[in-house]
């Protein structure tokens, strides 16, 4: 009985054509009748033929790798001598890139697609922050019931330094004070009647909680609104404080009927802690979008300067401001007198007889300079503080 | 080897003539096709996202695929050398891109070499993994077949020794002895061999 490994020797003989011609008759004849025995023969030859290309593999692998390092040594002596030459460029920049940008174009070609996505990413973050940013801001501002900026101070960015420098008057004053709340908005008004009557503009109360009016000399009344007119931005307020007792003769006198055209007219109000005085011209009869209520004046006004009385050179009121059109220049609205003057007359009456109103006639200020009608002015013009409930 | 001014070889430049030096083992027919159609190759793996090294692979592997066509006489060209190593070596990066990648590969092409299509260059591409993989089977049958069986087939068969360099290697008193163990380390081969080839999926 053969082994296995003798019929490989068979086989090998076999196959290199080394077996005799008797031998030889008998395994091709065993071959063909014998199909175990020719599938035993083809795994041999399968066998032995894997082998023998393996090692072809092998060797041609190893050919091949000897012929790339040839050609790369014959390039490397011609990058050296390339200076020499003179040559600005080559037959194929491809092959004759320095190493250095060779590592750069590798590490693009291979991160292209990274680095696109990262700076669309990056773009597209930096113009949504600012869209965001943008709308976010929009969504904050509230459009006016008048069309235009009203004019009435947000104090919460002020707050803190205001409450400072109360407490260290309190301080100096000595007294017992309790720190008042901050307010939320503040606006100008000033004295309609001597009996404690105020005039300011309806969106400066707009949404009050409480009221607190406060003069020249930090004098604080508490007030609370008697009557608003949404439509031509008028609020009048009262001091409900039991010890005042009144302001006095007003010094200037509520015009009712329209002031003119290119007339000097100037205004105080209270943008800042400070009085401030603003001087323009009327410089039309109608307001915002042809509004007839209004007056077009030509005097710079911020923030605070709402519910400003707007007088004339003679000293007398014909106007109440009320805000400013932020796109064309220098172009604050007031409200007319007349409305005031018509609004006060409708008021009185059905007021009770405990709080007549009574409009002041004569004005005291026509003739004065400037800066004496102001200091007469000054002590019936008022901060008015606004209160919202938390 | 006329590594220095390979185009001034005898070589004619046309493909038949090429293609006949190579069948008959002319070593320098192989470096100059292999130098002529390199810097192709390398540029169109360093556009696809390859490196230097990544080039050298895939373009050995393809000209390997075709070399052995060539020897084996079993190459049937219907286009240009180029055209038909640019195909192999597209198709040969795209597989390793693919398996490299996450995401879905696209290749930029160079459209000068194309048409890349139909060049029978997908066909003779699986035929060669199919090879790879048996060769790899090979490999790992002779790791299992365990000393000295496995240097004496490597010896004999993948260093091509002679049978009396290998008895006195091995310390065999006569050649038949060796020739014996030969045979039964073959036998054990074979069982390792088509245990592995066999049951892997094709």
């Amino acid at each position: 009985m053969m082994t296995e490994a003798d019929y490989y020797a068979l086989f090998e003989a076999y196959s290199h054509g080394e077996l005799a011609g008797p031998a030889r008759t008998s395994l091709e004849a065993r071959l063909s009748a014998d199909p175990d025995f020719a599938l035993r023969y083809a795994d041999f030859t399968e066998l032995t033929g894997t082998l023998r290309a393996y090692r072809q593999r092998q060797q041609t692998r190893q050919q091949l790798r000897g012929i790339h390092a040839a050609m790369l040594a014959a390039e490397a002596p011609a990058e050296v001598s390339l200076p020499a030459t003179g040559l600005t460029h080559t037959v194929n920049p491809m092959l004759r890139i320095s190493r250095t940008e060779r590592k750069l174009r590798e590490f693009w070609s291979g991160h292209r697609a990274t680095v696109g996505v990262a700076a669309s990413v990056a773009v597209m973050a930096v113009f949504a922050t600012l869209l965001g940013l943008d709308i976010w801001r929009n969504s904050k501002v509230q459009p006016s019931l008048y069309g235009y900026n009203v004019m009435r101070r947000e104090i919460n960015n002020l707050k803190k330094s205001q409450t400072d420098i109360k407490r260290k008057i309190n301080r100096i004053d000595d007294s017992v004070v309790p720190t008042p709340p901050t307010s939320n908005f503040s606006g100008t008004g000033f004295a309609l009647t001597s009996e404690g009557y105020i005039v300011t503009s309806y969106h400066v109360i707009q949404g009050a909680d409480s009221l607190l009016i406060e003069g020249k000399n930090h004098q604080r009344y508490h007030a609370e609104p008697v009557y608003s007119d949404i439509k031509h931005d008028l609020a009048i307020l009262r001091i409900t404080d039991k010890k005042f007792t009144g302001f006095g003769r007003l010094p200037y006198a509520v015009k009712s009927g329209q002031a003119d055209l290119g007339e000097r007219v100037f205004t105080l109000g209270y943008p800042r802690e400070d009085v401030v005085y603003g001087e323009g011209s009327l410089s039309a009869r109608s307001g915002f979008e042809g509004d007839t209520a209004f007056y077009q004046v030509s005097i710079p006004v911020n923030p605070g300067n709402s519910g400003g009385p707007l007088l004339d050179e003679r000293g007398n009121l014909i106007g109440v401001v009320s805000g400013r059109q932020n796109d064309a220049q220098s172009a604050a609205f007031a409200t007319k007198s007349s409305y005031l003057v018509r609004l006060v007359d409708s008021l009185a009456a059905t007021a009770k007889a405990t709080a007549p109103y009574h409009l002041p006639r004569y004005g005291q200020l026509a003739g004065s300079g400037r800066p004496q009608q102001l200091k007469k002015l000054q002590d019936y013009v008022f901060v008015v503080k606004v209160y919202e409930k938390d | 080897m006329s590594r220095g001014n390979p185009t001034s070889s005898s070589l004619t430049p046309t493909d038949d003539a090429l293609i006949a030096a190579i069948r008959s083992g002319d070593e320098r027919a192989l470096a100059h096709l292999y130098r002529l159609h390199w810097p192709m190759v390398s540029h169109f793996v360093l556009q696809n996202s390859g490196s230097e090294d990544d080039a050298q692979d895939v373009y050995q592997e393809g000209v390997m695929v075709f070399y052995e066509k060539v020897r084996d006489g079993s190459l049937e060209l219907s286009c240009q050398i180029k055209t038909y190593l640019y195909a192999v070596c597209r198709r040969l990066w795209l597989k390793r891109l693919t398996s490299k990648s996450r995401f879905g590969v696209r290749l930029l092409d160079d459209e000068e070499h194309g048409p890349y299509l139909n060049t029978g260059a997908e066909e003779d591409v699986l035929a060669a993994e199919e090879q790879d993989r048996r060769f790899a089977t090979m490999s790992e049958a002779l790791n299992h077949l365990g000393e000295p069986c496995r240097s004496l087939l490597e010896g004999f068969y993948l260093l091509d020794k002679s049978m009396q360099d290998l008895t006195s290697e091995f310390g065999y008193t006569n050649a038949d002895n060796a020739k014996n163990q030969k045979y039964k380390c073959l036998v054990r081969l074979k069982k390792l061999f088509f245990a592995h080839y066999k049951e892997e999926p094709i």
